[in-house]
């Protein structure tokens, strides 16, 4: 209890920030900037953003950083009907419940070894968290929520001055779990889940620095597939029965490309687009080690259609380095949503979004670096019509984003 | 030592993150606790009224009286053929006011205050572990088979023993056909059923209804004989069992071909292991070899009846045939059929066997057999045998026929309406 109350509240409570559920941001700059973070980055969070930037970091230098996010998830609000079939059409207006999390992060980078350096990134790259209350909701996503954890060691090499490359290896932690509890044609239908994975995968990066402030950065990130394994109880009626259960979910490859220019050795500004390949996303299909009641086939076994596409961001980061001791930042980002509206569903009624930004850096002495960031994800109202979803949602999601709030440190020795 | 802090800062905060993540697990289901057994299905009266209107059950609308269901797995203690001892299970039904009209929770209030009556349900012949009663229920969590019609639309307490070698006991052979362990399997479940329901509070009232299709018949009048000399048995109704054991082997023996080869294997491999014989005393090879792997409780029938042939003299040794040929009592195969009918004898209970005219797999002069033999040569005082195609139309000259499988279903629903009247005439609902 104790542990799920640590996991769940203090550590790796990852969250719905960016589009579908990954997170983007995962250092004291990378909030401050909304992640436009890939071509420029000058600290420890190389190691994550760029780590082929590792290699024009100070050779001697080793660099250190942390971070601790608190984040607020408002609640969505629903204004519509859900049909169950064949023809069943209820109220279904409701608010989800608000969401308060933190997670750390952390990197650190190695000094060089000739051409060679490595580093090391502790992140949370993916997660949601979602709860719905409301009768009609909790019947399908009373509680959705997927935690993950990622060391991420990587070596960068450079091959000139002006250009390296590196490549590192992700290992994920995951947890996942589903709750819903319901009443459908008369007769509770509840499940509970918990499950979890470690998975493997990979990422690539390149840095060139042509000269003139101009730095262009590109990184790869694999997709990972999380094959969650755990206990599932499902509930038919006044009884459940325990089953041991699979299910899989991608976290998807991303491609970054980030072009920056710094002015007068003062003002950076640094355009991102990033590509995340949410196609990889299907269906999501639980599997059981023996058959499940025939009446809960169609709910709880049956593959569910996902069908995400992939999406696109776009971001704009802007650093100012105001004196020698204080720096400041800040972002604005496009992102679009994977889900279609034919498979959207209250586990996770996302939208497009609009992302601003912005943070500070001050350094306390010629080792130690502190600051602060701030980050809301505006989502925008989205409507589904009559017909349009396979889940039987009618009406508007509206309100929901996300608060983001980062206290981070940066230190080198 | 100022390197050596942030390190170990570093270090301790990736580990704790590691080790905080692991773990993590769901708890048991949370279901409603009982003593001496397991709730394993608890099914609201609304959703399955529905449901029985969308398969078209006769006599179902939206104004028949349905019944809340809930199951219960229990597990107790039997004895095997050589009386030693066995943890068997079995599955009993209960009506519950869980989604029901306020009119019928009312009728059911009544029913509570002057207790259930009990009916003994034996199941006709499985193979697959996963076709036992409490097996069913605890896959589906769902109302299944004829305690949807006992209980569910009649409120009457339904009892399914498992049988050894199904359920708790699945680790073992099913004796099947074999009268000492049918009898004490049905007998000491309803035992163990009567003081589960004392335990938790089930109201029931001192009647006793028998009843049971195809093996189930067989062993639900194995029961009846041993419960006379105990207490006094409301009524009985077995249905299309297999009665007159030896009569029935002549029946398949006489003939060159059997259609359900599984059946008469199963009896011939159970027999053997009763008695202490090798079953290639019966049958031959290979499948003498084969059906300790075919009878495991892992194959439905018609897995084993494809493994198996048809032709008489292909499956059962000459000696074998012969034998009961012979209608020799000294024959080892031959005396433990006879002794193993449940024919022989004159039930003191109103008896009622319910069979199909058009019965394919036990004919019906099986049953007209039997209550002849009852009635005539033990002087059985209430003994009837009831074509189930004429109860059922209420035409005594229907030409309906029904084999052996459809016929089940028309069977159940003749019989819970007897037994139904019994009960109001006695009881009062």
């Amino acid at each position: 209890m104790q542990k799920n109350w640590i996991i769940g509240t203090v550590l790796l409570a990852a969250t719905l920030e960016a589009g579908g559920y990954k997170i983007p941001e995962q250092s004291l700059d990378g909030m401050a900037l909304g992640a436009a973070h890939i071509a420029h980055t000058t600290g420890a969070d190389s190691a994550y953003y760029n780590p082929a930037n590792m290699a024009f970091l100070d050779p001697k230098t080793r660099y250190l950083e942390g971070a601790l996010n608190v984040v607020h998830l408002p609640s969505n609000d629903f204004d519509g009907v859900q049909i169950f079939p064949p023809s069943t059409v209820v109220p279904a207006s409701a608010s989800s419940e608000r969401e308060w999390a933190a997670f750390p992060t952390m990197q650190y980078v190695h000094s060089a070894q000739g051409r060679w350096r490595w580093g090391v990134s502790l992140a949370a790259p993916a997660g949601m968290t979602k709860r719905w209350n409301s009768s009609v909701q909790k019947t399908f996503a009373e509680k959705f929520y997927l935690l993950t954890a990622e060391l991420n060691p990587s070596l960068a090499y450079r091959v000139s001055d002006t250009f390296a490359v590196a490549a590192g290896l992700r290992l994920l932690y995951s947890e996942g779990e589903v709750d819903s509890d319901g009443i459908v044609n008369g007769i509770r239908i509840a499940r509970q889940m918990k499950g979890d994975t470690v998975a493997a995968g990979y990422n690539l990066a390149l840095a060139w620095h042509p000269g003139s402030g101009v730095e262009v950065g590109v990184t790869y990130r694999s997709k990972v597939k999380l094959n969650e394994e755990g206990e599932a109880n499902l509930y038919l009626g006044g009884v459940g029965r325990q089953y041991h259960a699979k299910v899989s979910v991608p976290v998807p490859a991303a491609l970054n490309v980030g072009i920056a220019k710094t002015f007068d050795d003062r003002l950076t500004v640094e355009l991102v687009w990033e590509r995340t390949f949410w196609s990889a996303y299907k269906t999501l299909d639980f599997r059981y080690d023996t058959p499940i009641p025939p009446a809960l086939v169609p709910i709880f076994d049956d593959p569910k259609l996902k069908d995400w596409q992939d999406s696109d961001t776009f971001r704009l980061g802007l650093t100012y380095r105001w004196d020698e001791r204080l720096t400041l930042m800040a972002g604005y980002a496009y992102d679009e949503t994977p889900i279609p509206a034919r498979t959207l569903s209250y586990e996770l009624p996302d939208s497009d979004g609009h992302i601003f930004s912005a943070g500070f850096r001050y350094r306390q002495n010629e080792h130690l670096e502190w600051g602060l960031a701030v980050l809301y994800d505006h989502k925008t109202k989205r409507t589904i019509a009559p017909g349009e979803n396979i889940n039987g949602i009618v009406g508007s999601f509206d309100k929901g984003g996300a608060f983001l709030t980062t206290v981070g440190f940066a230190y080198r020795f | 030592m100022r390197k050596m802090r942030m390190y170990q800062i570093c270090f301790a905060v990736l580990a704790t993150l590691m080790l905080a993540g692991c773990g993590g697990e769901v708890g048991s289901p949370q279901n409603e606790p009982v003593q001496g057994g397991k709730v394993v299905v608890d099914f609201p009266a609304d959703t399955l009224r529905q449901s029985l209107i969308e398969q078209k059950t006769p006599g179902v609308d939206a104004n028949t009286t349905v019944f809340g269901y809930k199951a219960y797995k229990i597990v107790y203690e039997t004895e095997d053929e050589t009386g030693a001892l066995v943890h068997a299970s079995g599955l009993m039904v209960v009506p519950t006011d869980n989604g029901v009209r306020p009119e019928d929770a009312r009728k059911l209030a009544y029913m509570r205050q002057k207790g259930f009556s009990l009916v003994s349900d034996s199941h006709g012949t499985i193979f697959a572990d996963k076709e036992a009663p409490t097996a069913v229920a605890e896959e589906t969590l769902a109302p299944a088979g004829s305690p949807i019609l006992l209980s569910a639309l009649a409120g009457f307490v339904t009892l399914q023993a498992d049988y050894i070698g199904f359920g708790a006991s699945a680790d073992r052979y099913h004796p099947y056909l074999l009268k000492h362990s049918s009898m004490e399997a049905t007998v000491d479940f309803i035992h163990a059923a009567r003081k589960f329901a004392k335990k938790n509070n089930i109201p029931l009232n001192s009647q006793l209804y028998l009843t049971g299709y195809s093996e189930g018949g067989y062993v639900s009048l194995a029961a009846l004989q041993e419960l006379e000399q105990e207490e006094n048995v409301t009524f009985a109704a077995p249905m299309a069992g297999p009665y007159m054991m030896d009569q029935m082997a002549l029946g398949v023996v006489v003939h060159d071909r059997i259609p359900i080869p599984s059946f008469i294997a199963d009896v011939a491999y159970s027999y053997a292991l009763s008695y202490e014989h090798n079953v290639s005393e019966l049958l031959r090879e290979p499948y003498a070899s084969e059906v300790s792997t075919l009878f495991d409780g892992r194959y439905a029938r018609p897995q084993i009846d494809a493994r198996l042939p048809k032709v008489t003299e292909e499956l059962f040794t000459r000696s074998a045939i012969d034998g009961v040929l012979r209608q020799d009592p000294s024959y080892w195969f031959y005396g433990a059929l006879q002794l193993n009918s449940t024919a022989y004898w004159a039930p003191k209970t109103p008896t009622r066997f319910l069979q199909c005219l058009g019965d394919d797999v036990i004919p019906y002069a099986m049953t007209a057999g039997t209550v002849n033999v009852m009635k005539n040569l033990f002087k059985a005082p209430d003994v009837e045998a009831v074509p189930v195609e004429v109860a059922y139309t209420g035409d005594s000259n229907t030409t309906l026929r029904l084999g052996h499988v459809a016929c089940a279903g028309p069977a159940y629903l003749v019989v819970t309406r007897m037994m139904a009247e019994i009960r109001k005439k006695t009881i009062g609902y």
